[in-house]
């Protein structure tokens, strides 16, 4: 697929064949797309955890769900549980930036050398930033980064994805989690039973009320031109709700023994 | 036990004929009558009624008194809904579909469950 019509067919699936696996190669191919994200200074706090539904035991399986997420957790054949590593900049002490000066993506013409790394980049920015109670929340913005090009993945190689909350004590102990990781998301992967258009394109809040320009409060002008070029491109689709959804869910609960 | 009243006048009835009715169109509640027949047999099975049923899941706070969905009373519920499902000596695609139809009732009074608890 096109990228921009990856984007415009991406749905939270939430029903899924239970009983197809994924292929590994697949999985393979999300991790890989995770691991190439943009990531500030080159830390890549994201680390995941791959585990096959059918070898969670059930009773661990069922505390690993919370009230709204259980039934997807329960559908999708592969869960990839997504943490955010805190040890991550004291554990690589400069050396990821070092290779980015190394490999030519930091440059002298921007102020860049190893020198500039080790004594004061490492020292006096990051190590006061990894204690910062704010570090985490930049940390995750660039993990949500990385699983959206694992989760944009998915959805180029047909499968259906869906991020979900878990119990984080329950995970923590099935898969050995270390104290320094902060559970994020589990990616719910599977062969979606839905129809390609799931229903539609979601509601979205106004573009203008999202964007400004120059301002808070002055909105970015949204240029109709540009949204039938997106439309043509696939990235807008048949926004929700299609005609035929709610039989579609209707069908689908009735399929999977769900409650109407 | 026998209800005081015909099932369909209990207000938590009434607002799950709401509910499906919003949701599907139609009178899903008239056009199947598999699921109050489910409804009223539990309701048999258990001692409530649905209205009492309804009201045994939620709590008040005791200082603000704002009332809030008992995760506690809503496992007890779930524990109930399996007694009787196993009572029911059903299996396969007809237990399930006896469970569906007793977590609609809950799911449209606003009560969060799902197939995984029971």
């Amino acid at each position: 697929m096109e990228y921009k019509e990856v984007i415009g067919i991406r749905r939270s699936i939430r029903y899924f064949d239970p009983d197809r696996p994924v292929e590994r190669e697949k999985i393979q191919k999300i991790l890989e797309a995770m691991r190439i994200a943009s990531c500030a200074v080159n830390a890549h706090w994201l680390r995941a955890v791959v585990v096959q539904r059918s070898e969670i035991p059930q009773a661990t399986l069922d505390s690993l769900k919370t009230p709204v997420t259980a039934l997807v957790q329960e559908l999708a054949p592969v869960h990839i549980y997504c943490y955010l590593n805190t040890g991550t900049v004291k554990e690589v002490e400069g050396a990821r930036l070092r290779e980015l000066v190394d490999v030519g993506a930091l440059n002298p013409s921007h102020g860049w050398s190893h020198k500039f790394v080790d004594e004061f980049v490492y020292p006096q920015i990051l190590v006061p930033f990894s204690e910062n109670p704010a570090y985490p929340i930049a940390a995750a913005f660039d993990c949500g980064g990385a699983g959206t090009q694992g989760l944009l993945t998915a959805v180029d190689e047909g499968l259906g994805v869906c991020w979900t909350a878990f119990n984080a004590e329950p995970a923590k102990e099935m898969m050995d989690i270390p104290d320094d990781w902060i559970p994020l998301y589990v990616m719910n992967v599977g062969y979606p039973l839905e129809s390609r258009e799931a229903g539609g394109q979601r509601p979205r809040p106004p573009f203008e009320e999202l964007y400004s320009e120059g301002k808070v409060g002055r909105p970015f002008p949204r240029d109709p031109k540009i949204v039938a070029e997106l439309e043509q491109e696939k990235m807008f689709t048949t926004p929700a709700p299609l005609p035929n959804r709610k039989q579609e869910v209707r069908d689908l609960s009735r399929k999977l023994g769900l409650p109407e | 036990m026998e209800l005081e009243q015909p099932i369909e006048q209990y207000q938590s009835v009434a607002t799950w004929a709401k509910g499906l009715r919003e949701q599907w169109g139609g009178d899903p509640l008239a056009e199947e009558p598999e699921k109050i027949e489910a409804l009223a047999a539990f309701c048999q099975f258990d001692g409530r009624n649905p209205d009492e049923l309804l009201a045994f899941c939620f709590l008040r706070r005791k200082e603000t008194g704002v009332r809030f969905a008992s995760v506690k009373r809503r496992e007890a519920v779930a524990e109930q809904l399996r007694a009787f499902r196993t009572a029911s000596e059903l299996s396969g695609t007809e237990a399930r579909r006896l469970t569906s139809n007793l977590l609609s009732f809950f799911i449209h009074n606003g009560i969060q469950m799902h197939t995984g608890m029971i």
